[in-house]
């Protein structure tokens, strides 16, 4: 039982970041994006290649990870995205677009593949498990301590802290704010949209690698592994509501502990065959969700809430 | 009459692609419906074709029809002894075809229906990411609960076109009905885009507002398109069941079902049929190709040609979408009347 709360939490860390990743883009953008599949994926494979090549520990290339797909999400807004933001496309149209890019990217992962697969003799590349190569920190009785269970959520706590502390206290992230909130009033005052919104696609990128990075040892990784979790991932971020940074990375790990815990709780109660609906779970509480509340998490009206709360608690103080 | 099976390829992705995004263009090019889920709707017809028709005829043989039928080792032979009497009996391949047909458009209409509930109270994206998830979702339970269609094993689907031959001539004929079929399909959705209802979804998809002053009830006519265009999706997926002869859930993916018909569609003109027709030809086309031959595209390029084929469609995808939105045949104002019927019209009136 140990194990599995330990397992989930690095996994729903994990998740949790890559649905940051997704807001980031959506807000700032209007974007949602596909290509999060691939980005996330190349994160698992720099991990992957870089340490079976190189050596090491997997650990020192997770960062490598997370600059990579930053990279390649700047590369995304300065090809494609910048010049339908500015044609002022429709959502449906910008989602199409990054979905294009998701098959470009899905197809060099494979193409990677196959070239560690030749040319490095690498017969994992193709699917290869991480986690076999991560370290026991200790035993708590018979139950082996990962090193991931401890390091995702670590990870995920410092970076909700630092983009929080980014966006709230520095210049910077206060114009990003302005920016996202009213561009033409922004730029009024000579806040630059593009560069927000690179910095978003930087931001966005980047945590869906460093996401990658550490499922990377949580989950076995093959080309298609971005493709698979990629609804997981829109489940954190349309539950946490898509307008907040805090929201994703709470729906994401809602979404990541509910599917471990709870497909364990139901196959208590209905026996192993259940085991194989996992990854219903992200998609139920998603539907679930969005019919309930048409606008995410974020479309609650929690003022009101807080209103009625506080009036509740008022008349039972007289 | 001898056709290269290269051609065969060529016209039955062709078919079976257009009816797919023929039922596609009904929901986003003519609805305005960001429809992300076509897989659901295909998945349904495919399963009705994989469990209905070789129930009917287990149950009419005496032989077991229930919950055993999708058991791999049972079906194989099972569905083995079915063709063999279909094919002595071509009234009864017509008749459990037809029949099937009919099932896989109900069930399709019904699953439309049931995602009418959040595209009445979704918007955009969260209405996309939805229907992304029903199907996923399906495809997830078709995948793993054997007694609907055998799971990971699958089943083998009864063959109606064997009673008109074996082998070349079973695929040559196959291959030409169900191109008839996606031919009649192109004319009922061009009839449909043209009359008042077509007209309706195209208003309201150009101004929910302006359509509803105008007297349109919008959540029914949402609900409408999503109905027909799933019943079609449905039929193009039983006839692909039909056609290969098993039913697999896994190959029942997104990617495959729901994203290619989106880049057919775009490719070839939002809300053109006859622009969709250009676009699924030419990429079911290219899409042949690389496929037959990818032996000879290994020796040129030092990459697999499958991923030639993705980072094709996704390049495709990306410059249409930044540099001809509108696609090949952009859409037209849609001509009610012919101009000879206008002109009656006038001339009755002079008189």
């Amino acid at each position: 039982m140990l194990e599995l709360i330990l397992k989930a939490l690095a996994y729903s860390s994990g998740i949790a970041l890559g649905a940051a990743g997704i807001t980031i883009i959506y807000m700032a953008t209007g974007t949602f994006n596909f290509a999060h599949a691939s980005l996330v994926a190349w994160g698992f494979y720099i991990v992957f290649s870089l340490y079976s090549i190189l050596g090491g520990s997997p650990y020192y290339y997770i960062p490598l990870a997370a600059l990579f797909s930053g990279f390649l999400g700047v590369l995304i807004y300065v090809t494609v995205n910048r010049r339908l933001l500015k044609a002022r496309a429709t959502m449906v149209t910008l989602m199409m677009s990054t979905l294009g890019i998701d098959l470009i990217l899905f197809a060099f992962i494979n193409i990677y593949a196959d070239y560690l697969t030749e040319h490095y003799k690498l017969s994992a590349a193709r699917y290869f498990v991480l986690e076999l190569k991560d370290y026991v920190l200790g035993y708590v009785g018979e139950t082996p301590i990962k090193a991931i269970c401890i390091v995702a959520p670590i990870v995920m706590l410092a970076v909700t802290l630092s983009i929080h502390a980014f966006l709230k206290k520095s210049k910077f992230g206060i114009a990003m704010r302005a920016a996202i909130e009213n561009p033409s009033l922004a730029s009024v005052l000579g806040i630059n949209p593009e560069v927000v919104y690179l910095t978003a696609w930087f931001m966005g990128g980047a945590l869906a690698g460093l996401a990658g990075g550490t499922l990377s040892l949580v989950i076995s990784g093959h080309p298609a592994v971005g493709m698979e979790t990629i609804v997981t991932f829109f489940s954190g971020a349309i539950v946490g509501g898509l307008y907040s940074v805090f929201g994703s990375l709470l729906g994401g790990l809602l979404i990541g502990l509910s599917e471990y815990i709870g497909i364990y709780s139901l196959s208590m109660a209905f026996g192993g065959g259940v085991l194989v609906y996992r990854p219903m779970i992200p998609l139920l509480i998603m539907a679930i969700t969005l019919l309930i509340y048409p606008r995410g998490l974020a479309g609650i009206n929690w003022g009101r809430i807080k209103a009625f709360l506080t009036s509740i608690a008022s008349r039972g103080g007289r | 009459m001898e056709i290269p099976p290269l051609v065969l390829n060529i016209l039955i992705n062709f078919a079976i692609g257009l009816i797919i995004t023929l039922s596609l263009n009904l929901e986003v090019g003519y609805a305005g419906l960001p429809q992300f889920g076509r897989v659901l709707a295909v998945l349904v017809g495919a399963i009705a074709a994989g469990a209905i028709p070789g129930r009917i005829l287990a149950a009419m043989m005496g032989k077991p029809a229930g919950a055993e039928y999708a058991y791999h080792l049972i079906n194989y032979r099972l569905v083995e002894e079915i063709n063999k009497v279909l094919a002595t009996n071509p009234l009864l391949s017509a008749a459990i075809f037809v029949l099937t047909l009919v099932f896989a458009a109900l069930l399709g209409g019904l699953i439309g229906y049931v995602t009418a509930y959040p595209a009445i109270r979704l918007r955009e994206a969260y209405l996309g990411i939805t229907l992304l998830a029903f199907g996923d979702a399906l495809q997830i339970i078709a995948w793993n609960y054997q007694p609907i269609v055998g799971a990971t094993q699958g089943v083998l689907v009864p063959d109606p076109f064997r009673c008109i031959g074996a082998g070349h001539v079973r695929f040559v004929s196959a291959t030409f009905i169900i191109l008839g079929i996606a031919i009649l399909i192109f004319i009922f959705i061009e009839k449909l885009g043209r009359s008042p209802f077509g007209r309706a979804l195209k208003a309201m998809r150009d101004s929910e507002v302006a359509a509803k002053v105008y007297g349109k009830n919008i959540p029914r006519l949402r609900a409408q398109a999503l109905i027909v265009g799933s019943a079609l999706a449905a039929v193009g997926g039983a006839l692909w069941a039909f056609y290969t002869g098993s039913m697999k859930a896994i190959t029942y993916n997104r990617l495959v079902w729901t994203f290619w018909p989106w880049a057919y569609m775009m490719l070839g003109g939002t809300g053109n049929n006859v622009g969709v027709l250009i676009g699924v030809l030419v990429f079911s086309t290219v899409r042949t190709l690389i496929y037959s031959y990818k032996g000879l595209l290994t020796t040129i390029i030092p990459v697999n040609p499958a991923w030639l084929e993705y980072i094709l469609v996704g390049l495709a995808i990306v410059l249409i979408v930044m540099f001809r939105p509108q696609g090949i045949l952009p859409e037209k104002p849609a001509l009610t009347l012919p101009r000879e019927k206008i002109e009656k019209i006038r001339e009755s009136i002079k008189v």
